[in-house]
């Protein structure tokens, strides 16, 4: 890679340790895709939650924090989305563990690095807000893809420890979606219905996803609605991003680069153009099976949900209750749970046995451990990412609309 | 049995981390950390992963590609510090997110080979990796060469 004068200056340690092992590390990423220099940067996106990080990660954040200021000066503007835990309702999902704890140390260590924490989900629209065509450090998937596909900034993914470098350094190793060839479109889709709920466009984005499968692709996708609505632009993407490592997309006459064909084509050929049907969705869906089986937890989670779904939730349970059987979990940003509070969908949702729950995500707060510690097997959820994730963690997910999961809570079995 | 015969190097992209060698776990399957693993216990634990139910620690896991979110790049890390990764990482096609936790973790690590190398080596065979100098040896083959 091609180094500027301050960045040899910073490999050398004229500008801090913190500088020098943050361009020491982004170079021998850049040198492994091929990047030809390094570009600047002034927003920052930082991926910390408590659990991916892990006790190494948490001392390494510590040991930079630790470091005299003049040893760790930042170079950019950087938000953690570390979301922190709810300490009510984790008495609850994660007995004998004090998790707020653990997370406050982690709060501490980025406050004195200078990142300021947020609580809601996806920082891409709430808390900062690069430019069209500008080169941003974001850290988590469905960040990125949103930045790339639907704002049009230029990022990769950048994970926690790369973007925790981007901060000292005000800079990312330019390759991959920082370049003008690597924005292109190189598969064509075109959907022949309209996904009904957020699931369903899930589901689109999970069939793209692993069809694809490759870091490298870029779908562009023609829709039949005349333009989707962020939320449910936001449940493909990230499901592009989860099933499929994709970090970019199109979706004609709707996202800012792809204003028709060929300039996401730029005139060149991509391929046939592949359908996906509405029976291709119910296929994905029903292929997670569990329908008749009891359901131990429902999750509505990833992204945490806006204060017009905690309505709609609230609207679903009135009169209702639970099956006692079965725990309904309902993830929020703090912010979000207080308004719900305000408004008296809190309370709805409490009254009929449900648990708002602010903070990080149900996948990435201890979702493992919270299923060995309840004996939990069946969750239902909305949120196709959810069930791709916990399978792993030894769930038996069915992924389904907000309305059916409810439903399944109040009858404690997984309704067609 | 196909694949290259013992002592032939497979070459890749130039990659990252110490040169290491071990034995081979490989299937025709992606890999994210979050999606997959059992890190405390050091076990595939995804059932429909084609190694679920097996112990990657200590082993040079050769997979097709790297999938998921962020977390690979922390948790490699964490992995190396809990003595439960992986020897060495071979995919035919990484991400970012694994290049940046490989070299966060200093895990080895390559992609981009002349072949799909998840068809040029088999479980058990001894691989050497240099990613510095963009190549894979198959040593010995499992249960051919001595």
């Amino acid at each position: 890679m091609k180094l500027s004068s301050l960045e040899l200056a910073m490999l050398d340690g004229a500008h801090g340790r913190a500088a020098q092992w943050a361009i020491e590390y982004q170079q021998r990423v850049g040198e492994f895709f091929d990047a030809a220099d390094f570009v600047p940067v002034r927003l920052v996106h930082i991926s910390t939650d408590r659990e991916t990080i892990g006790d190494s990660g948490l001392r390494f954040i510590e040991e930079l924090a630790e470091m005299p200021p003049a040893e760790r000066k930042p170079r950019a503007s950087a938000f953690a989305d570390f979301r922190g835990f709810d300490e009510e309702a984790f008495r609850f999902l994660l007995p004998g563990r004090d998790l707020a704890g653990e997370s406050e140390q982690a709060v501490t260590a980025l406050g004195r690095l200078g990142i300021a924490a947020s609580h809601a989900y996806v920082n891409d629209h709430s808390v900062t807000a690069p430019a069209f065509g500008e080169a941003c450090g974001y850290s988590g998937t469905p960040s990125v893809i949103y930045m790339n596909s639907f704002v049009g900034a230029r990022c990769n993914f950048e994970a926690g420890p790369s973007t925790l470098a981007a901060f000292f350094t005000g800079r990312v190793p330019r390759y991959g979606f920082h370049l003008n060839q690597a924005r292109r479109a190189t598969h064509a889709i075109r959907l022949d219905f309209t996904p009904k709920h957020v699931a369903e466009w899930g589901a689109v984005g999970a069939i793209i996803g692993r069809k694809l499968n490759s870091y490298w692709s870029v779908p562009a996708i023609e829709v039949a609605a005349a333009r989707p609505a962020v939320l449910s632009l936001n449940h493909m993407a990230l499901n592009l991003a989860s099933y499929g490592s994709i970090a970019m997309c199109h979706v004609i006459g709707v996202t800012p680069e792809a204003p028709d064909w060929q300039s996401v084509t730029a005139g060149q050929r991509i391929g046939t153009l592949d359908t996906i049907t509405r029976k291709d969705v119910r296929d994905f869906l029903d292929s997670w099976g569990g329908v008749g089986e009891a359901v131990d937890v429902v999750a509505l989670s990833t992204p945490q949900l806006g204060i017009v779904e905690i309505g709609e939730v609230a609207e679903l349970l009135a009169g209702r209750k639970v099956h006692p059987d079965t725990t309904l979990l309902v993830y929020a940003p703090r912010e979000v749970k207080q308004a719900a509070a305000a408004i008296g969908y809190a309370k709805a949702i409490a009254d009929a046995g449900g648990l708002l729950v602010h903070g990080h995500d149900f996948f990435a707060t201890f979702a493992k451990e919270i299923r060995e510690s309840h004996g939990w097997q069946r969750l239902m959820t909305h949120s196709v990412k959810v069930a791709n994730i916990c399978e792993g963690y030894g769930y038996k997910p069915t992924p389904a609309s907000i309305r059916r999961c409810i439903d399944s809570a109040v009858a404690g079995k997984v309704l067609p | 049995m196909s694949g290259p015969d013992a002592g032939v190097a497979i070459r890749g992209h130039v990659g990252i981390g110490p040169a290491v060698r071990g034995i081979a776990l490989v299937a025709a399957d992606d890999f994210s950390t979050r999606y997959d693993l059992d890190r405390d216990r050091g076990v595939f634990s995804r059932p429909s992963h084609k190694l679920f139910g097996e112990s990657y620690v200590g082993r040079i896991l050769v997979l097709n590609a790297a999938k998921g979110g962020v977390a690979s790049a922390w948790m490699l890390r964490d992995m190396v510090t809990m003595e439960k990764a992986p020897l060495a990482l071979l995919l035919n096609d990484a991400n970012p997110v694994m290049a940046q936790g490989a070299a966060f973790a200093n895990l080895p690590l390559m992609d981009r080979f002349e072949g799909d190398i998840t068809q040029a080596v088999r479980t058990g065979d001894l691989l050497y990796v240099d990613p510095a100098g963009g190549v894979v040896t198959i040593e010995r083959r499992n249960g051919i060469d001595g």
